[in-house]
């Protein structure tokens, strides 16, 4: 016991070693690539741009305004109006009198002066009776004008600040603060309902000047108390202060508010709305460094494959996951280090770094991937491309939707939005934020490192071919029994199929990220225009992921082309998938499935405690009955080459999609 | 002249081969999706009246009920109905039968104090937040104006609303922009592999035993890489105005985005000559092109500025002028490269 121990021990030991010195080695080749005149080059360009930039800035040409000068507004020199217009960015100003609407200007300022105003030459603000934009009658006139009125107020905003009486310039000041209500009554008086507790509205003056006095003494503490930040007891004070009676039902004042940050005070300008803009932003700074890091590890495995160069590598007792986890190595540090740098720099904490992990392993294992199957830099550059904004997506999106719903948390990076705001996370919430993301990488090693031989290496397939390849070389031959009966349970079978159903089983992280991308994109849609195209796209996909390892087994000659064999696989592929399906409750643990597109998406049947075991357990097993046929059905047209393929592929997801339709309208 | 064209058609015969082409175009169509949900769902965020009918109900009392519903008769999208006290306001808040609540109250000083109550950690926090900023500012306009004797400058009356749609603005000032310079980052970047992989394979040998000289190897693999962007720019432009956005100017837009291509694959061949490998190559373009795109946008008349002001019908003779400028630098650029690479050859 021990001494297996020791063997293993052992082998680890010589296994780490080997790693290490691959990862030197490719450390010193890729710092060799990278020779020192490249990188002068890449300061000096720096330098010089930020040199030019600043300059720029410093001397007001410069400004980063997308939109400068695209609306001509004509408005007279000499109006109160022409300096509105000249400071907005978006805003050019043509003279009035020769501007004609629609042709040289999208909108007219004109202003209409008090009678007797004006006579000593020129007008002011005080001056104008009223004011009206005209606009052309286009969708452009109306922006215009839009922007006009946007230009006036914050001219406006400007001229107030610097009032000496600043009392009379901001008459007004706000305490927000963000109470979670502790009733779960609703009056149905929510937002685009109209209102329906309107019976207290009927106050008259007088009882509204005293109970307003009243409040006001009381209310002065409690808003005051606003300044300092401990808002919420001084808010209950208020309440009983004002009416006793009422009090008990605002008495457990909320401290979610601390969602959204501390609590705002200011003029009514000031107010943000709680959007964690900041926070997305400084999340979005992790992500950027990855494409660069990616680029440069796409090269260094395309290398390998260019002109034989691996070869030697691949004749050496070095297995070929240990060169992939040297040539790795450099790469994934560098990412911890910059990773740890920029949570530094941005105020993040370990959470930031634990959440970025996954991600930038399933940069690298996807680049991986994409450089075992490229035939040419250029295709690289394509693939690189394509997963970095498919990754990018895939992690930002989510996080958008940060303190809106838990759908978000299937991107770490809302783990560093969260982190970033200084929010606690649990642990579940944390593992079922990287968990899937990491073995997805995981799995893209483990699909790349089956075409880290020879043949493929070195040879010019497609990617598609190279893809299949991949998954073929998981896969092994059914022996097509000669005893009836016998052969059911035969050891080699059993084998054969166990790999078809563990194949299957593997492509669960990616059907769940592909699913959960679909419910990203398709989040902002109408529920009626999403639920229908996601049940479909959801069919298809997973249709896909049960049947395309099938279809590299016919087409890479692994399986031998009968319906016998074809029905074997594609129960085995379905069962596969249905074991892995169940095996992620964890999807559950979070409340997902809470959310009615999460319910759709995860075909959760929730709500049938009351029907017999019988029925439930049919149930249960419908999923099963469900995979296993359309998979068979898939496999029987995989079998048959490519267009019968795409046949059986569109058969079987209907059958599927009209099966989620019935589950959905179920629950 | 053949020779030329015989390299940009191999050029071409290998994109096609790889169908690299396509998986170009579908990136750049899922960014552009990506962009646009990006904007679409941010800016239904931050500005609820682009939903429709989003009204929000204020629960109000204290002092000044009278002017905030005065207020709320201005703002499309947000109503208050008036309580005895601040406790009824809030009990109606709790019931639900309120989105907030504003209790304001008259400070000794002169100014209003309103303490505000929203709903915490729910998507319609921010839809609320957003129109109780809209009616708190115009309750402050109206305060203002009520004290507009104490002022030293009275404020500007603004002009009416008028109704817009916020996707606008973002067409023409990113979205265009966006689609038309996409391609010019793939050529640039098309053509660095095309050099290093040559000179990586050694096929840059063969080419040069052929009859054709190290420009003419320029000119070819640039016509190539310089051809297929301003296609993929127009099919952009096209789907767009198929899709009800109408795009002007397209010709001096496409002569903008043809020089600036040819000035992105200058600079690409100068960089795929000098630098060691592909690795070092390619970091060192996107790092140019950041640099050189990054500056050019934040100058004034930067090139995403002019295509917008192109698309947007707004332009004037300056940014005439603008594209022809381009226009001479990209071929100067062009020539100075194709001349060095010419002389020098290609380094290593």
């Amino acid at each position: 016991m021990i001494d297996g121990f020791r063997r293993v021990g052992r082998r680890l030991a010589v296994g780490v070693r080997r790693v290490l010195r691959v990862a030197k080695w490719e450390s010193a080749r890729a710092s060799g690539g990278v020779d020192r005149r490249t990188l002068a080059a890449g300061v000096a360009l720096l330098l010089v741009a930020g040199g030019v930039v600043g300059v720029g800035v410093a001397t007001g040409v410069a400004g980063l305004d997308v939109d400068q000068d695209v609306y001509r507004v004509g408005v007279d020199a000499e109006s109160p109006y022409a300096e509105a217009i000249e400071d907005a960015p978006s805003l050019r100003p043509v003279p009035a009198g020769s501007a004609s609407l629609g042709d040289s200007a999208d909108a007219v300022v004109v202003t209409v002066v008090r009678p007797g105003s004006g006579d000593d030459g020129s007008i002011d603000a005080a001056d104008v009776d009223e004011v009206v934009v005209r606009a052309s009658d286009t969708q452009k006139g109306e922006a215009a004008a839009a922007s006009v009125r946007e230009a006036v107020a914050s001219h406006n905003e400007r001229l107030m600040r610097a009032e000496p009486n600043q009392t009379a310039a901001f008459p007004v000041v706000v305490t927000l603060r963000y109470v979670g209500r502790t009733t779960g009554v609703d009056d149905g008086a929510t937002l685009g309902g109209s209102n329906g507790g309107s019976d207290g509205g009927s106050t008259d003056g007088s009882d509204a000047g005293t109970g307003g006095g009243d409040d006001g003494s009381d209310g002065g503490d409690g808003t005051s108390g606003g300044e300092g930040g401990d808002s919420t007891g001084d808010a209950g004070s208020v309440g009983s202060g004002a009416d006793s009676d009422d009090d008990g039902g605002f008495a457990v004042p909320s401290i979610g508010g601390a969602a959204f940050g501390a609590n705002t005070v200011g003029s009514p300008g000031s107010i943000t709305p709680p959007f964690p803009f900041t926070s997305l932003l400084l999340a979005f700074a992790f992500l950027v460094p990855m494409n660069f890091l990616i680029q440069a590890y796409g090269s260094s495995i395309l290398d390998e494959r260019t002109n034989r160069r691996g070869e030697p590598l691949l004749v050496t007792p070095l297995s070929p996951a240990e060169i992939v986890a040297g040539k790795t190595l450099p790469y994934a540090a560098a990412a911890a280090v910059v990773t740890s740098l920029i949570a530094l720099l941005v105020g993040g904490g370990a959470l930031s770094v634990v959440a970025v992990a996954p991600v930038a392993a399933t940069f690298l294992g996807a680049t991986f991937v994409g450089a075992m199957f490229a035939r040419s830099f250029k295709e690289l550059t394509f693939v690189t491309v394509g997963v970095s904004v498919l990754l990018t997506t895939y992690a930002f999106v989510p996080a958008i939707f940060t303190n809106v719903t838990p759908v978000a948390l299937v991107s770490p990076l809302t783990l560093v939005v969260f982190d970033l705001q200084g929010e606690a996370v649990s642990a579940g919430e944390v593992l079922f934020s990287t968990a899937p993301m990491a073995v997805g990488a995981a799995l893209l090693f483990g699909l790349g490192l089956g075409v880290y031989r020879e043949e493929d290496m070195f040879s010019q397939k497609p990617v598609t071919r190279k893809f299949l390849d991949a998954l073929a070389v998981r896969l092994s031959a059914v022996p097509v029994g000669g005893a009836v009966g016998g052969g059911l349970l035969d050891r080699d079978r059993l084998r054969a199929l166990g790999s078809v159903a563990f194949l299957t089983a593997c492509t669960i992280p990616f059907v769940f990220v592909a699913e959960l991308l679909a419910v990203a994109v398709l989040f902002a849609l109408p529920v009626t225009v999403s639920i229908p195209v996601l049940l479909v796209t959801i069919a298809f996909i997973e249709e896909v992921a049960k049947s395309v390892g099938l279809y590299a087994g016919f087409e890479r000659g692994v399986f031998e082309r009968t319906d016998r064999v074809a029905l074997a696989v594609g129960l085995a592929s379905g069962t596969g998938f249905f074991l892995a399906e169940k095996a992620t409750a964890v999807v559950q643990a979070v409340g997902l499935t809470d959310l009615f597109l999460g319910r759709a998406a995860f075909a959760d049947v929730a709500g049938l405690s009351g029907l017999p075991p019988l029925a439930l357990a049919a149930l249960f097993f419908a999923p099963l009955v469900l995979h296993a046929t359309a998979t068979s059905v898939a496999a029987l047209g995989a079998r048959r080459g490519r267009t019968a393929y795409a046949l059986a592929l569109t058969l079987a997801t209907l059958g599927h999609a009209a099966y989620n339709v019935g589950v959905v309208s179920l629950g | 002249m053949d020779s030329r064209l015989t390299i940009a058609g191999r050029e071409l015969a290998g994109l096609r081969a790889e169908k690299t082409i396509l998986l170009a175009i579908g990136i750049q169509l899922f960014i552009a999706m990506f962009s646009s949900f990006l904007v679409v769902g941010l800016v239904s965020m931050y500005d609820p009246g682009a939903l429709d009918g989003a009204e929000i109900e204020v629960a109000a009392a204290g002092d000044a009920v009278d002017d905030l519903e005065r207020a709320a008769a201005e703002v499309p999208g947000a109503s208050v109905t008036p309580y005895e006290d601040a406790g009824a306001a809030r009990s109606a808040f709790e019931r639900n039968a309120a989105d907030a609540v504003v209790v304001t109250s008259r400070a000794e000083s002169g100014r209003v104090s309103a303490a505000v109550t929203a709903p915490d950690a729910t998507v319609e926090t921010t839809v609320i937040v957003v129109q109780l900023r809209e009616l708190l500012r115009t309750y402050e306009l109206n305060e203002r104006d009520a004290r507009a004797s104490s002022l030293e400058e009275s404020p500007l009356p603004l002009p009416d609303r008028s109704d817009t749609s916020p996707y606008f603005t973002f067409t023409y000032t990113v979205l265009i922009p966006l689609l038309v310079f996409l391609p010019v980052f793939i050529s640039g970047s098309l053509i660095v592999d095309s050099i290093t992989e040559e000179l990586d394979q050694g096929t840059m040998e063969l080419l040069r035993v052929a009859p054709v000289t190290l420009a003419e190897i320029v000119d070819g693999k640039a016509a190539a890489a310089i051809g297929i962007a301003p296609g993929q720019a127009l099919l952009w432009l096209l789907l767009l105005e198929a899709n009800g956005t109408s795009v002007a100017n397209v010709g001096p837009i496409l002569a903008l985005m043809t020089a600036l291509t040819t000035l992105v694959v200058s600079v690409a061949v100068g960089i795929a000559a000098v630098a060691p490998d592909r690795q070092a190559a390619q970091l060192l373009y996107s790092v140019a092109v950041l640099v050189l795109f990054g500056g050019a946008t934040a100058m004034a008349g930067g090139p995403a500025n002019a295509v917008a002001r192109l698309a947007i019908d707004s332009a004037d003779a300056t940014t005439g002028v603008l594209v022809v400028a381009y226009a001479a630098i990209a071929a100067a650029a062009y020539l100075g490269v194709r001349r060095v690479v010419a002389v020098e050859g290609f380094g290593r």
